[in-house]
């Protein structure tokens, strides 16, 4: 077959293509800080001074100085050797509890979305109700069902306390493109629940709850920080980012800033880095141009 | 529909959550594993004898199966009596009355600044897209989100309190100045602050990001063509289109924003009902922790049944009914 | 005179909304032979598309049978027998390309898709080879290959849709408004292209569509929908000759006249029609028409 016979069926040759849209800058900061903190937790071991469970009970809350490069709590541990263990057992509750919450979700979500409408309903009561409860009473339950509080039980009370914004948002994503049609010209073809939800459905709700995720992640850092502090999380003996924190109410007694000050811009700057690689995920979607 | 089936209706969804709500948090309570006896005796419930175990727990109606003891306490809550505090041994109104109005007024005060101010930025940063001044609210807006509440709160005391004593660190007034109101102002300042910091960004963003989305539209295009101004375009009708989805995820956020009382009222040892469910939660105070999970999580029904209605009014979409599932 | 390929007998569709119920499509039957381009023409709302989904089994039909290829569709034991051959026989193209691709995919993808998922081994070595083929079919070059629907221009979307309906060789394409949406231009093309590939290939078309002069243009016979039921079928030029039903009448003196001064001084014909009554009679031969009894 021949271009002319195109042509002569009326069809003119393409406009070449447009330029390519210039590419954003990379979070190459924060990725190289999160991965520089990541790997710091992960290999604490190799590098730490101290024994970070260590009570140095003659080096109680003393300034940074060349022997604690970050200083000492008011139990006499070293904060800079907590910092990286303590990060090792936070970020392994972050990352769990995110992966618990974002499971649930999906899975959830979905169902609700392709279910009937009464279960779809039903499914939908159940999480209004179970956000209606204060999350304090779950947590608190929670624990005293699992026990003694570990890092585990820690992560599987925040994931399983956190799923349902995220849910909602698959349902809503799911329900906008069930019907849309191209998932009917898929089905007309042929297509399966599966292909349909693996090739369709999920492509186009995951670019919406990936920031979600992102940020699920965030908050379950914060999540175990507070409960910890709070004194509803992992006890003293466990450290991690939160307990090591509990200890402020003293350190505020004896005007101890480092003990607050030096683990909470750890976390935060941990926090920033996570959030702006999360911010990545979201800005693509937004190419066009203004009307306004 | 008549406007007064339309609230009954409202009304009935409302009483069956509650009812729902009170079942789920009673059961949850009771079948938690603890000593409730602990609290109301205190120390002394270790070394009781069985028979006065037994004689305490028959008094407390311990004793009954779970559904007969919710019954009795569905009555009693019907006729007004909701029960005793076992920590505080008074009527568990008592105990709330003293502590409704300073939560109340944090997390009232609180909620309306957020609302309000979440709406300025967002607008503000829509005006001036991809400009200095939205570049710089986010920037900010960014870090300030990453800070979790309970060290903000930390690190205002550590500043304004410990180091340069301007104000004050703890409780709700000055004992002996309860009746002065610029006194329980000063203590409010830092509770409100990290309340207001610690969710301003999250919904400025959303109003942001919603409103972006919205200019984006071709009815904006449309309203410019015709010659309608900036302002008019965004206030009149971008920020209606986005205020019904708004209202909704204010509602729902409500838990959120009282999630985060509890944390600063406990840090700043602020008399509220945060701490006080913080404390009843920890130490099993059932009737007391009946009452504030119903108070709350019936504000929470509340507002979400109230923007679901705002909802109805302002956008005929949800009015008029889904279309039906397809797949 | 061969079986239809596709044989549509009393077709009812009701839609229920609440306590509200629509009769959709009441009572249409209708045949498409093999080859022919079957134009079904009418006003918005006129049941027209639903029709199209029942015969792609989108909707279930409340009342009547669909026979393809002699398979009853709208009977769940035949259709699951015959499963592949009805998802790869039948393909349907949409009115809005723009909604009908999902935008999350390439051009390569999309048109590879139904092979995908019918895991059929591609002819020409790779499904991205496969796609670039049926591409080049419908004028499209592989530089859109890996480009998204997004950055194509409406015209090239639709070409894209209708590749993909081809990948499988159909032996019914249904085309459901397939350039309704399109620029008066693309339109032209898109027809000619649908024009190439059934003079040239012999595909058979259920065709869509609310514009007249599309129909007299492409299709070889037509239906004339209104409310819901078939008011007159007939060969198109006997159609636009002699139109019997009134409705067809009143559809028919809608075409403009590319003439200012008559268009201007020709009296507009009467809109409002009462819902349509009766049986199709045959009037001429091939000529059937919606008469009271």
């Amino acid at each position: 077959m021949s271009d002319s016979r195109f042509t002569q069926v009326g069809i003119r040759p393409l406009p070449p293509p447009l330029a390519p849209a210039p590419r954003r800058r990379r979070p190459c900061l924060s990725a190289f800080l999160l991965g520089a903190i990541l790997l710091g937790c992960l290999l604490c071991d190799l590098f730490i001074p101290k024994d970070p469970a260590y009570m140095d009970l003659a080096n109680c809350s003393r300034p940074p100085s060349a022997a604690f490069l970050f200083g000492t709590d008011t139990m006499g541990r070293d904060i800079f050797s907590m910092i990286w263990s303590g990060g090792r057992v936070s970020l392994f509750i972050a990352f769990l509890a995110t992966a618990i919450s974002t499971a649930i979700a999906v899975i959830f979500g979905s169902l609700s979305a392709l279910a009937p409408p009464w279960l779809d309903a039903l499914l939908m009561r159940l999480t209004e109700i179970l956000l209606s409860v204060p999350s304090l009473l779950l947590i608190v339950l929670l624990q005293a069902v699992l026990g003694q509080p570990n890092a585990v039980t820690i992560a599987i009370v925040i994931g399983v306390t956190s799923w349902t914004s995220i849910a909602k948002v698959v349902r809503t994503e799911v329900r906008q493109i069930r019907s849309s049609e191209f998932v009917i010209a898929s089905r007309c073809m042929g297509g399966g629940f599966f292909h349909i939800l693996w090739r369709h459905l999920a492509p186009n709700f995951l670019p919406s709850i990936l920031f979600m995720v992102v940020m699920d992640l965030r908050s379950a850092i914060v999540a175990e920080s507070t409960l910890s502090f709070m004194g509803i999380g992992l006890p003293l003996s466990v450290i991690s980012w939160g307990s090591m924190l509990s200890l402020s109410e003293k350190a505020l007694l004896a005007n101890a800033w480092w003990i607050i000050l030096i683990p909470g811009l750890f976390l935060i700057v941990t926090l920033l880095c996570i959030t702006d690689l999360g911010n990545r995920f979201r800005k693509n979607a937004n190419r066009k141009e203004s009307n306004l | 529909m008549s406007t007064v089936l339309y609230c009954l209706k409202k009304l009935a969804a409302f009483a069956v959550s509650l009812l729902v709500l009170s079942v789920v948090v009673f059961s949850i309570a009771r079948l938690a594993p603890g000593d409730p006896l602990v609290s109301y005796y205190g120390d002394r419930a270790e070394k009781m004898s069985p028979a006065e175990r037994a004689w305490a727990e028959e008094r407390l109606g311990l004793h009954d199966p779970l559904p007969v003891q919710y019954a009795r306490w569905l009555s009693n809550a019907l006729r007004g009596d909701l029960g005793i505090s076992y920590k505080y041994k008074t009527d568990v109104l008592e105990v709330i009355q003293g502590r409704l109005g300073n939560t109340l007024l944090l997390g009232g005060l609180g909620f309306l600044l957020i609302f309000g101010l979440s709406l300025l930025l967002g607008v503000l940063c829509a005006w001036f897209e991809d400009r200095l001044l939205d570049r710089w609210i986010c920037r900010i807006g960014t870090v300030s989100s990453c800070v979790p509440e309970f060290w903000l709160s930390l690190v205002l005391i550590l500043l304004f309190s410990v180091t340069l004593r301007l104000l004050p660190s703890s409780g709700a007034y000055t004992i002996g100045h309860a009746g002065d109101p610029a006194d329980r102002l000063r203590h409010l300042v830092l509770p409100l602050t990290v309340i207001v910091l610690g969710h301003l960004w999250y919904y400025a963003y959303m109003v942001r990001n919603k409103l972006l989305e919205e200019v984006r539209a071709d009815y904006v295009l449309l309203a410019k063509a015709k010659g309608l101004g900036k302002g008019a375009i965004l206030f009149r009708h971008c920020l209606r289109g986005i205020l019904p989805s708004y209202f909704s995820i204010i509602a729902i956020s409500v838990p959120h924003i009282l999630g985060g009382t509890y944390i600063v009222e406990t840090v700043f040892s602020y008399p509220g009902l945060g701490a006080l469910a913080y404390e009843s939660a920890r130490y099993q105070d059932y009737d007391l922790l009946m009452v504030l999970s119903i108070l709350s999580g019936g504000a929470v029904i509340l507002c979400s049944l109230i923007a679901q209605a705002v909802n109805e009014r302002i956008d005929p979409r949800i009015r008029a009914g889904e279309v039906g599932p397809l797949v | 005179m061969t079986a239809p390929l596709l044989d549509v007998c009393h077709l009812t569709h009701v839609f229920r909304h609440g306590r509200l119920i629509l009769r959709a499509v009441d009572d249409v039957s209708f045949q498409i032979q093999e080859g022919e381009i079957f134009g079904l023409v009418g006003e918005s709302g006129s049941g027209k598309s639903t029709v199209a989904r029942c015969v792609m089994n989108i909707y279930r039909p409340a009342k009547g049978s669909i026979l393809f290829q002699g398979i009853d569709i709208c009977d769940p034991r035949q259709r699951r027998a015959n499963q592949k051959l009805l998802q790869t026989k039948r393909q349907l193209i949409f009115q809005d390309s723009a909604s009908s691709l999902d935008q999350r995919m390439t051009v390569a993808e999309i048109v590879a898709e139904p092979m995908a998922i019918h895991r059929i081994v591609p002819p020409r070595g790779s499904l991205r080879e496969e796609a670039k083929f049926q591409l080049y079919y419908v004028g499209l070059g592989e530089d859109c290959l890996d480009k998204y629907p997004t950055e194509l221009s409406g015209g090239q979307r639709q070409r894209v849709a209708i590749a993909r309906a081809l990948s499988m060789e159909p032996a019914l394409l249904v085309a459901d408004e397939p350039i309704a949406s399109l620029d008066v231009s693309i339109q032209a093309q898109i027809l000619n292209l649908f024009r190439h590939l059934q003079e040239e290939h012999g595909f058979t078309f259920l065709f869509i569509a609310h514009d007249l002069a599309v129909v007299r243009y492409l299709c070889s016979r037509v239906a004339v929908m209104f409310r819901g039921k078939i008011v007159e079928i007939a060969p198109t030029g006997e159609l636009f000759r002699d139109p019997l039903h009134p409705y067809t009448r009143a559809l028919l003196s809608a075409i403009p006249i590319p003439d200012p001064q008559a268009e201007r001084s020709r009296p507009l014909p009467p809109f409002d029609l009462p819902a349509p009554q009766g049986v199709l009679t045959e009037a001429a031969p091939g000529h059937y028409v919606l008469r009271s009894p």
